[in-house]
């Protein structure tokens, strides 16, 4: 067996070796929690429903911070890869807002898309930009400070497409908008609105789009909020 | 008579995990055994002849992939179905399960318990006992 010289062992590669070591006793208070809340130990009352589901959401915070975790692992090792091939970035756009409608609504949210009639296919890996789109969409959500109004844009500009997402929310200053690229970095208003939140999801949706040959950038909403764009190449 | 139950085979090295979904599929009327390593798994495939296997990935000796390779390269073992069940949840991972031939690909971190046994239930519907 090859001999592994620990100082030569990567800080990349250990988050990459523990983040899957905690996958699995993660799974397993997961199941041990559903179990529980199915009645099938027994009747649980109200109180007690309510702790064991609050436990089980920060336990799927928690395996969603180690995928982020390994994401970023990946992406300083070189692992991270994308197939590009030619996809539709309208129906990965629309999947995805179906795939959240229930929680855009229980956020008190409005999300219209716009699109043309006619939108060319990007050149993308569609599970890697379902990943991004599902990112911004999610952050205009949540950084709403009163009833969320979302407005995302697809259209063609000459050989791109470009995805706009606008928001009404907290915004971000001038002076953050390459910041909030950044490992781990979060505003102040941020942290306030999300406590949660990883400063994670843009690092990993940045590494996505450029590895995907585009560019992600924000800009201020005229007038309040934030808009953040980003651009693919026509495939077709 | 009783009914005879099906009988699911789980490879899975980690114990609280078979306690977890032995417990499950009892309850859900299942006949369970279980294997901790890749070759106890085969030695019981071909013992025993499950009506469907849950196989993890990641095992000790023998990977879960390759207990697919020979359960999916052997005349007799073939046509039992598999369900992989890991906590590896790339699409490459994925992909790589359902085209050496199992079932199913099943990420534990992404369904709950109950979504298993449905599986498991749709999987052996329509196979006679």
């Amino acid at each position: 067996m090859r001999k592994v010289d620990p100082g030569k062992i990567k800080m990349a590669g250990i988050v990459s070796i523990v983040s899957h070591q905690f996958k699995t006793p993660l799974a397993i208070i997961k199941g041990y929690l559903e179990v529980l809340l199915s009645g099938d130990c027994g009747e649980i009352n109200v109180s007690q429903r309510e702790y064991l589901s609050d436990a089980l959401e920060n336990v799927k915070r928690m395996s969603c911070l180690i995928e982020n975790l390994l994401d970023i692992s990946r992406i300083e090792e070189g692992q991270f890869k994308v197939k590009l091939r030619a996809v539709a970035l309208e129906k990965i756009t629309e999947q995805v807002l179906k795939n959240l409608s229930t929680w855009i609504k229980a956020n008190n949210c409005d999300i219209v898309l716009k699109k043309p009639k006619r939108l060319p296919r990007v050149l993308a890996d569609p599970d890697k930009i379902c990943q991004v789109v599902q990112n911004l969409v999610t952050n205009a959500v949540i950084y709403k400070t009163s009833r969320g109004k979302v407005e995302i844009t697809l259209k063609k500009v000459n050989k791109e497409v470009l995805f706009i997402c606008k928001d009404n929310g907290v915004g971000i200053s001038r002076k953050d908008f390459d910041r909030v690229f950044s490992k781990f970095y979060r505003s102040e208003d941020a942290i306030e609105l999300n406590p949660s939140g990883s400063g994670l999801g843009l690092y990993i949706s940045k590494a996505i789009i450029e590895l995907s040959k585009g560019k992600i950038w924000f800009t201020k909403n005229k007038k309040r909020g934030t808009v953040v764009t980003f651009s693919l190449s026509v495939a077709d | 008579m009783e009914k005879k139950k099906q009988k699911i085979l789980m490879i899975e090295d980690d114990p609280f995990t078979r306690k977890l979904y032995r417990n499950k599929l009892n309850l859900a009327g299942f006949d369970v055994d279980e294997a901790i390593s890749g070759e106890e798994g085969l030695n019981k495939v071909r013992a025993e002849k499950p009506d469907l296997i849950l196989l993890d990935i990641i095992l000790p000796r023998k990977s879960g992939l390759d207990v697919l390779i020979e359960l999916k390269g052997n005349e007799k073992t073939k046509d039992i179905p598999v369900i992989i069940l890991s906590v590896l949840g790339q699409v490459q991972d994925i992909k790589k399960g359902l085209t050496l031939g199992a079932k199913d690909y099943l990420v534990k971190s992404e369904i709950t318990i109950s979504e298993v046994v449905a599986k498991a239930r749709e999987c052996l519907k329509n196979k006679k006992l």
